[in-house]
């Protein structure tokens, strides 16, 4: 399929109104060419209002739902220490209480196993974040004594959230920054006392990145795209913006 | 592990915490978009089983394979919605659901006033989107009603409408182009791309 035919499905596309061997031609084209894929956001975001009705789901499918979730690992059950003075009858209970430890690594290795090829599965995606910077900034974001910034651009359409940690480790998660051209690049400043002070630069395509900023004063934390390798002192608007609530 | 301030995080944040196996997050993103995944899947195959049974697939996707989501593409909710359609088009289309289809376009031709904009009107922007819907030309709107909410092919809308196939084609993707131009103009919609 060419760019020219793949082009003139892409409303039809987008609205699940192709046949199956066109859907299939379309998702290839759409594997090369992101002008195409932005095209189809962008109408899967139209039909996005005109699907949005309806009151709330039927009472009980949330139960079903979280019923069908994969279940978290169990507690590893350790062998229970026997006094000394009951050394005797332990020989006697030794089969019974191995056989009992082992079933249960047995079964917390199964689990572990399902968790790891889920992990593998998604880690198998170039653009996807560390796995452990992941993990660091979910932690920090359902850490009670963090403080949550959620910055947004003037007219709503760009979002990103920051993190901050009392150690001064902080993290910035990108909500909808749009990608900038190789020579530049999003800079993160913290808001204290009237001035912008930089706390890093982030990258034209930031997801996760994690920076440090332990002064105690501040108000809030902007973000401003920058020349590639960013700057001391920023002139720029922000592009993303919020205060400490 | 409870998990305080759920309700503020970002959707991308909520992602992110699925991703880490926190359910909390997944509830937090059912309550915010259940209920239009739900409705959009019952519009769609008129029966509310089966609506919940794609409901359900679509949030245990979601559990299973949050990367998919891409914040970068679009909303959370336009994500989910698309999953919905995608699969209540599948169960459509599937030969066992023909005599659904007929039974839910007779129930739809009886009952008087079927109307997309009743459809709409719970969003917060329900009436810039009825807006943008009138100044549709009349010819592109139907063909997006019919294939969107009918769940016809495009092929399927040309046979319906007496129209040459390229035509429906292009009817749709202009409609939506115009749709999204105004809808930019109104300041709705949190991501587009640059273009």
């Amino acid at each position: 399929m060419t760019h020219a035919e793949a082009v003139e499905l892409l409303g039809a596309y987008a609205l699940d109104a192709v046949e199956t061997d066109e859907r299939d031609a379309v998702e290839r084209h759409l594997q090369d060419c992101p002008r195409c894929r932005a095209e189809v956001a962008d109408h899967q975001t139209v039909a996005s209002f005109l699907g949005s009705a309806g009151g709330p789901a039927p009472e009980g499918l949330w139960d079903r739902i979280a019923g069908a979730l994969e279940e978290p690992a169990p507690e590893l059950r350790l062998a229970p220490v026997v006094p000394l003075r009951e050394r005797r009858s332990v020989s006697l209970r030794l089969g019974a209480v191995a056989a009992a430890v082992a079933a249960g690594v047995i079964a917390v290795l199964g689990v572990q196993v399902v968790h790891l090829n889920h992990q593998v599965d998604r880690m198998a995606e170039p653009q996807r974040p560390q796995a452990d910077l992941v993990a660091a900034a979910t932690d920090a974001l359902t850490d009670p004594q963090a403080r949550r910034v959620s910055l947004r651009a003037p007219d709503g359409r760009a979002s990103a959230e920051a993190v901050l940690l009392p150690d001064g480790s902080g993290f910035l998660v990108a909500g909808q920054l749009p990608a900038l051209g190789s020579d530049r690049t999003y800079q993160l400043w913290a808001l204290a006392g009237g001035q912008k002070i930089s706390a890093g630069v982030l990258g034209a395509r930031p997801q996760i990145v994690a920076f440090r900023y332990a002064a105690p004063e501040l108000s809030g934390f902007a973000v401003t795209a920058e020349r590639s390798g960013g700057v001391v002192a920023t002139t720029n608007s922000p592009v993303v913006v919020g205060t400490l609530s | 592990m409870a998990i305080d301030g759920l309700q503020e995080a970002s959707d991308a944040a909520l992602v992110l915490a699925i991703a880490r196996y926190h359910e909390e997050a997944l509830a937090e993103a059912y309550r915010r978009h259940g209920g239009a995944v739900f409705a959009l899947a019952r519009r769609l195959l008129a029966e509310g089983a089966l609506a919940e049974e794609v409901t359900q697939e679509v949030f245990l996707r979601l559990w299973s394979k949050p990367d998919r989501f891409d914040p970068e593409r679009g909303s959370l909710r336009s994500y989910l919605l698309a999953q919905s359609h995608g699969r209540a088009v599948d169960l459509l289309r599937a030969e066992t659901s023909r005599r659904r289809r007929e039974e839910r376009e007779a129930r739809q031709t009886a009952e008087a006033g079927y109307d997309i904009e009743r459809e709409v009107l719970d969003l917060a922007v329900g009436e810039h989107i009825k807006e943008v819907l009138d100044k549709l030309p009349s010819e592109e709107r139907e063909a997006i009603e019919l294939a969107y909410f009918g769940g016809f092919s495009y092929r399927q809308v040309a046979a319906r409408l007496d129209q040459p196939e390229g035509t429906v084609k292009s009817r749709i993707r202009s409609g939506l182009r115009r749709m999204r131009a105004d809808l930019v103009d109104a300041g709705i919609g949190g991501v587009w791309s640059e273009s």
